[in-house]
């Protein structure tokens, strides 16, 4: 957890009234949640034939109700120049949801933040640093070059590529491959390489080189949901800047800027309830 | 990574074809209402609806050996064929596969081989292939006692591919899908 496990006393934890790991407990229960649906749904399909839900989260149908990952189908549309309506309409629950809340979906959903996480919680098993050091970090704005260049490369290539190798989707084909055809794609190794960088850098991999958290923090610039700094609250302790996961400095007012993706770590950190969500 | 992605099909030799290269060949065939192959790889996202919702297990999903065209559906007929539920094409996303009616699928054409079926070459009375055949009469009628195709009414599920009891020397059966209409072109 995000409470301090180095040898604070008891006392020092007593002053926060309210839990402090609200955000973060939700968040984790969430996101096991959208892993366990890619996890336990294959089997249903496999060995039940229950197809009521297929897919993951490239694009997941439930009933007659289908979701389409943003940046998959504006690549095909980009490619193919062939709007096909059923994938622009399935589109549109995913942008809205970017749109008002920013990328949620990062930080709430994807499976490989679930990964991160549980290999983050395993780590701190191990190691009694909370955080690691962040040993490389690049410029935020790459964020949108690795977009752009992601779409030109996928023109260019006439193939979108994010498709077949985009790390949250890898998890669902390897998952649904295991248990479908009892093998894995080799491309999985993206997925652990993803893992290993976070031993470099927190969410080394989502802060600057997921072309579709660059997508979400594009749509989600003119966001609603975004986190406040009371400033008269603030001890300037700089707590939220170490637990924020993208590197961010919630202190100096950064969890309205664009590379927010509305964690809630921050606001769990804070001791002094100077950081709040805030709907406006 | 991208970089280098990109360069990859430009890469002398055989390496760079292969990466673009399109895997439907002889009895392996996009399921049924498959864009043609030019645009396929280009509008199909590899979600992988299509996999999961085949009941008889049909589809196979191809892993990056398939070069850009990894995570793309692939029927092998000569393993499963494709019985022609048109469960996929109701849940594909993208219109990668049409929503067409069963009777209008064109996956391929069933090609007999006349030198190796056995019924043409008259070793014996086989018909296996009228018997699978969804559309008998139809697609496959019996030409004195020989099997024939009818191309406006095969489907090319593969299901006559399937059950042929006569392998022929390169491997294939003796009657063949070949996927004549994957190659059609949507471009100028």
């Amino acid at each position: 957890m995000s409470g301090e496990t180095t040898g604070n006393t008891p006392a020092a934890a007593q002053p926060a009234k309210r839990p402090e790991t609200r955000f973060n407990r939700r968040r984790l229960a969430v996101l096991t949640g959208a892993f366990l649906l890619i996890t336990v749904n294959p089997f249903l399909n496999y060995y039940l034939h229950i197809d009521f839900i297929q897919g993951w989260y490239q694009s997941l149908g439930v009933g007659r109700l289908w979701f389409v990952s943003p940046l998959e189908g504006l690549e095909s549309l980009l490619i193919t120049k062939s709007p096909y309506l059923p994938s622009l309409v399935a589109m549109l629950i995913p942008v809205l949801i970017a749109f008002f809340l920013g990328r949620v979906f990062c930080s709430w959903i994807c499976p490989i933040s679930f990964l991160l996480e549980l290999f983050d919680r395993g780590r701190r098993l191990i190691s009694r640093k909370t955080f690691l050091r962040h040993r490389l970090l690049v410029a935020r704005k790459l964020l949108w070059f690795v977009l752009i260049a992601e779409l030109i490369v996928s023109l260019v290539l006439g193939a979108p590529l994010f498709v077949f190798l985009s790390p949250p989707g890898l998890v669902g084909r390897e998952i649904m491959m295991a248990v479908f055809f009892g093998k894995l794609a080799l491309e999985g190794v993206l997925v652990i390489a993803v893992i290993l960088l976070e031993l470099l850098t927190r969410r080394f991999f989502c802060r600057t080189f997921c072309p579709l958290g660059g997508l979400l923090a594009f749509l989600g610039l003119k966001r609603r949901l975004r986190v406040h700094l009371q400033g008269a609250d603030c001890t300037g302790c700089g707590r939220c800047g170490r637990a924020c996961p993208m590197g961010l400095q919630p202190e100096a007012g950064e969890g309205v800027s664009a590379y927010c993706w509305n964690c809630g770590e921050c606001v769990d950190a804070c001791r002094h309830h100077a950081l709040h969500f805030r709907w406006q | 990574m991208g970089a280098g992605l990109t360069c990859l099909p430009l890469w002398p030799g055989t390496v760079g074809a292969k990466l673009l290269a399109s895997p439907v060949a002889t009895n392996r065939l996009r399921p049924p209402g498959g864009v043609p192959e030019e645009i396929f790889p280009a509008k199909c996202i590899r979600c992988g609806r299509c996999v999961e919702v085949c009941p008889y297990r049909s589809i196979v999903m191809l892993d990056i050996r398939a070069g850009i065209s990894a995570g793309t559906p692939l029927v092998e007929v000569d393993r499963i064929p494709c019985y022609l539920c048109m469960k996929c094409v109701d849940v594909c996303p993208t219109g990668s596969l049409r929503r067409i009616r069963q009777q209008d699928t064109r996956m391929g054409l069933a090609v007999i081989n006349r030198f190796h079926c056995a019924a043409w070459i008259g070793t014996t009375l086989c018909r296996t292939c009228y018997d699978k055949c969804p559309y008998a009469e139809k697609a496959i009628r019996l030409d004195q006692l020989r099997p024939v195709i009818d191309e406006a009414a095969c489907t090319g599920c593969g299901l006559c591919t399937n059950a042929c009891p006569v392998t022929a020397p390169d491997g294939g059966k003796a009657v063949n899908i070949e996927p004549i209409f994957a190659r059609d072109k949507v471009t100028a």
